[in-house]
This record gives structure tokens, sequence and C-alpha cells, in this order.
């Protein structure tokens, strides 16, 4: 199940840049992770349901009404970089 | 300095009686966490000034009759992975060590409400993924029984600051074990609700399915009255419940104890305290039998895919846009990469890398997809546990407290602590772990009951019986030597 496992696809996956040693040290740890969670493939689940909410709650709709909620400044205060209400980014065209 | 605080009733009693003014109590508490801090380090950041500004207000109150409950005047920490408005909220993160909260978790405004003060914000593993604190970007918490060992993880501050004096009681959050399993390693009461009892909004998520806001208190009785004061639906949490809370057919109780939670990977210290608490249960009446649930030893496998990927996904919004660190870069993806690689540690990358490799195209079916299902599995057993009995009982954690750094070469032997937890998250059962004794080396040990969902209540009854049967009345002995050691 690891054999496929490739640390740099991952990462770039998930938006984290890895150093040569952090790659390393997480692909032996998270292998040993898989191969403990390997163990779940013995488990017969066909026809298994899946609940999200592990007391099955079915989730309600609110009312569509505007209630109170964070002011547009407080929303913003704590962002590195702000101007005229917006954030600012670097160029995402590169 | 004063360790033995007084239980929650007790001081309420004693403010009523103009014994004691809330003042002269949150003045002794700051004192214990003042000289508590340099060795523990429980608290990231105490909240003096506004802490005594309330507790003059309480105490105002107490004169003139007026006072709110029994929360008014007491003194409680706050894990800071919740929200406290115009304080700081890191998850002790270099990710959100500027992060200032522009508004109250639900959990706060209800304390607020009840008058009580908030003595500061307590140390977690960071984005409270661990076991032991040692994942903290501020640095690890000492165990206040002894330095050397850790208080557990991952609200390790919480349960350390109770089990110090330096607060009469905290709130923890639970997704696999983070409040039972440090309560149990630092001697003091940890409760974790039913999932769904106690709103989640204001609590930077870590895997929304398990995680749970929870009381760490000195007794049960104060783990109710805090819990009393927490619970309730709130419309601002969409995995909220409408609780009706239930109560056992019979006072005579039926108890399981859970057999794949005594044997090899237990320790016998752990596996002792359960069988001398079923032995005074029986002793009292109860009925206590033997019962399998034999999912419960994938419980940490569907608990290693599941909360992954649910963290994969909630840490994603810490991209150096809206909140948070910054790394410079000359474009935003170049920005977000380096930002993640800065402002997280090893644990919280491990887990977000494992998530998003069990999410990715291809592998969905096979891990996450999977490990839901075998989790509904979990959650038949154990609602056909609860048809045969009222409570079930284990260990809380295989073994007592560990030394700092015994655990951190193998992710899987840190895994394994939250072994006996675990499984309360992933059906959302209400457990308790309540302190029933001590190991050879004079560290804390204790067992865990867990209920049906909605329970609660009756769940803190028999724990408090409990609690009556063991009397565990040992304290920590932190002392000036091991400050100046």
């Amino acid at each position: 199940m690891t054999k496929d496992f490739n640390i740099d696809d991952i990462s770039n996956l998930a938006s984290i840049h890895l150093e040569e040693n952090e790659k390393l040290k997480l692909q032996k740890d998270l292998e040993i992770v898989l191969e403990h969670v390997d163990a779940l493939k013995n488990i017969d689940v066909k026809d298994e349901k899946i609940d999200i909410h592990p007391l099955s709650k079915i989730l309600e709709l609110r009312e569509d009404e505007s209630t109170p909620s964070l002011s547009h400044e407080d929303a913003m205060k704590n962002s590195p970089e702000t101007k005229d209400g917006h954030f600012v980014v670097p160029p995402s065209i590169e | 300095m004063n360790r033995n605080i007084p239980s929650i009733s007790k001081l309420n009693n004693l403010f009523l009686d103009k014994e004691l003014k809330p003042s002269e109590l949150f003045e002794q508490v700051y004192e214990n966490a003042s000289f508590t801090e340099s060795i523990l380090h429980a608290h990231l950041e105490l909240f003096y000034d506004e802490g005594m500004e309330n507790s003059k207000k309480s105490d105002e109150r107490f004169l003139k009759g007026e006072s709110i409950g029994k929360l008014d005047g007491i003194p409680i920490a706050i894990k800071d992975n919740i929200n406290v408005y115009g304080y700081k909220t890191t998850c002790s993160s270099k990710m959100l060590s500027n992060y200032v909260s522009p508004y109250d978790a639900t959990v706060i405004g209800m304390l607020k409400e009840t008058g009580s003060t908030f003595t500061g914000k307590t140390n977690l593993d960071e984005f409270a993924m661990g076991s032991s604190t040692e994942n903290s970007a501020y640095g690890p918490t000492k165990n206040p029984w002894n330095p050397d060992y850790v208080p557990g993880g991952s609200s390790g501050g919480s349960a350390a600051v109770v089990s110090a004096g330096s607060a009469v009681a905290s709130l923890g959050s639970d997704t696999g074990g983070s409040i039972r399993q440090p309560a149990s390693f630092c001697g003091v009461v940890g409760f974790k609700p039913t999932y769904g009892t106690v709103s989640r909004f204001g609590l930077i998520a870590f895997a929304s399915s398990l995680d749970q806001i929870g009381p760490i208190t000195n007794t049960v009785d104060d783990a109710r009255i805090i819990f009393d004061n927490i619970q309730g639906y709130d419309p601002k949490d969409a995995t909220s419940i409408k609780p009706k809370y239930t109560e056992p057919k019979n006072k005579k109780l039926k108890i399981g104890i859970i057999k794949e939670l005594m044997q090899e990977g237990v320790s016998e210290d752990s596996q002792n305290e359960v069988n001398k608490v079923t032995q005074l249960l029986e002793n009292n009446g109860h009925e206590v039998e033997e019962t399998s649930l034999p999912l419960t030893e994938m419980a940490l496998s569907v608990y290693y895919l599941i909360a992954p990927a649910e963290c994969s996904a909630n840490l994603s919004r810490f991209d150096g846009v809206r909140f948070g660190l910054r790394e410079p870069a000359s474009g935003s993806y170049e920005m977000m990469n380096k930002t993640r690689a800065v402002g997280f540690g090893e644990e919280v990358k491990k887990r977000i890398l494992l998530g998003t490799y069990a999410l990715s195209a291809g592998y969905f079916d096979e891990y996450y997809g999977r490990a839901l299902k075998v989790r509904s599995k979990i959650i038949s057993d154990f609602q056909k546990a609860f048809d045969d009995f009222d409570f079930l009982i284990s260990p809380t954690t295989p073994s007592p407290a560990f030394r700092f750094g015994e655990k951190t070469e193998n992710p899987l032997e840190m895994y394994l602590s939250d072994l006996c937890t675990i499984p309360a998250n992933l059906a959302g059962l209400p457990a308790i772990s309540i302190p029933t004794g001590l190991s050879d080396n004079n560290m804390p040990l204790s067992i865990q009951l867990m209920g049906k969902p909605c329970s609660d209540y009756s769940l803190l009854d028999l724990a408090e019986s409990i609690e009556d049967m063991v009397s565990f009345n040992h304290l920590p002995k932190i002392t000036k030597g091991d400050n100046e050691s």
C-alpha cells in the first residue's frame, strides 16, 4: 500500500516546502504509520454505510436571515498585509 | 504556596459566608501560578489585570447578595486553542504567534455570563496534535508530580495548572484523548462530553468530527458544574445537538470491562486500577462483567486516517493571507509553501501530509473511505454493548506518565498512549478519567468510564460515587528544590 507514497508529490499537494533532511525523517515516520493502518484492509466493510456525524445528526439549514457578525475591519485585523479593505498577496501569475 | 484548593461548591459557600473573597482566591491562585510557572511552563499567557478586575466585580456581587451562581468568582484557565476576545490564540504554533482573537468562542461567552474569571491561556501540543506537549512551539509543560515527566497532551497545560493549583479548573479540548490522558497523567479529573453537546464554535479546528471541548478539574462535581454551564445547542456550530440527557433504568448498574483494553500493551499498573475499582463497584451492589469490543483494536488505525484527513483540510486555511504568519516571497504559491514550512512544526506537517495522502485521488476509498466505514462498525459495536451495559470501564492510559523524550523517536509509540481514549471520540461518547491511585514511582493512575451518547450526567454521577469510594487525596509535590535544580 505504501509503494506509491512519494513525499515530494504529497508535500506539493499540501503546499508545504520540505528541506531534504525533513523529507527523510517524515518519509520514514509516515511509512511506519501507513504500515500500521494497513490492518484496516482485513476488515470487511462491504455494504457498510458512512456516518459523517458520530451521532448521525442530520445537518440543518438555518433561516436565511442576516445576523450580527464580525465587522469588516475586525475580520482583517490579523492579516499580514491589507490595502483599502482588501487582503494583499504577492503576484499569483509567475 | 497553598495547593490544596477546595472544590467549586465549597469555594462558593466560602464566598457566600464572607469567609473568602473571589479576589483573595484569584490572588492566591495567581501566586501559585507565579511560583510554579518557572518550573512547569503551563500557562502561555497570564491575564492578571483583567482577572483581578473581574474578581473584584465578583467581590461586589457577593457583598450585595447578588452573586450569579456557583462559578461566580472562580478562576478558570483556557487552553490556547479556544478564542478569548482581545487575547492571543496561538495554538502553541509559530503560525499563530501574533494572532489576536476578534471574537469569543461560544464556551467563553457562556463562562463570562457565569461571572467566572480567566487566569490565562494554557500550553498544548501544536494545534492539539500530540500526547505530551513536547510538540509545543513554545517549549513543553512539565508534570507537577515530577518535572522529569510529561504532563500528557495535548491539553497538558490545562491539566498541569489544575494539578498545581494555578487555576481552580480549566477548559481543554479532546480529539483522541487530549483532555482525559493529561488529566490522568496529572492526577486530576478530565471529562469529554458527548460529541455535539458543547459548542465547538471558536475552538480552532483540528479534526471536526472528533474535537470536543470539556473541563479539567479537581473533583467530579467541579466537572459537572462547568459542563452544566457550557453545554447546550449552538446554531453557530453545525454539528451541535439538542441533547436529551438519559438516566439508567436501574439504580444497580451493569458495568462492562472492555477486554481489549485489559491485555498486552496495557501495563499491569493500569489494569490493577480497573480491577480495584470494579471490586469496589461490586461491593456496592453493582454488576460488573467483562465484554468484548473486538474492533477497539482497530480504533488507532481508524483515528490516524480520519484525524489527519480532517486536519489537512482544516489547516489549509493557514496560507499566510488572512491571518497568522507570512514568509516573504516573490509569488503567492511560493509564499504559501514557505509560510507553511516555517509556521508548522514537524508533527503538524506529518499529519497534514498523511491526511493529504489519505484524501488524494486514487487513495480516498482505500484509506479515508475505508476508515469511515470501520468507524461506523465501531459505533455499531458500542451501540450493541450499551444494549447490555449501562457504562463501560477501562484504564485511561496504557501506562502512567512517561519521561520526556521517551516516545519521540517512533510516532507509533506516542500514538499508542491514546489507545484507550480514542474509541470514545470515534463513537462520540461521553467519557471521563478519574484519578484512583499512584504507581510505584508516585505518578498518578486512573480509570476511564464511558457512557452511551447523552448519558453525561449519569456518567458523572457514577464517576462521583467511584471518587467517593476511592478517596484519592494525594497532591503533587512541587517544591522550591525543583525550581532551583
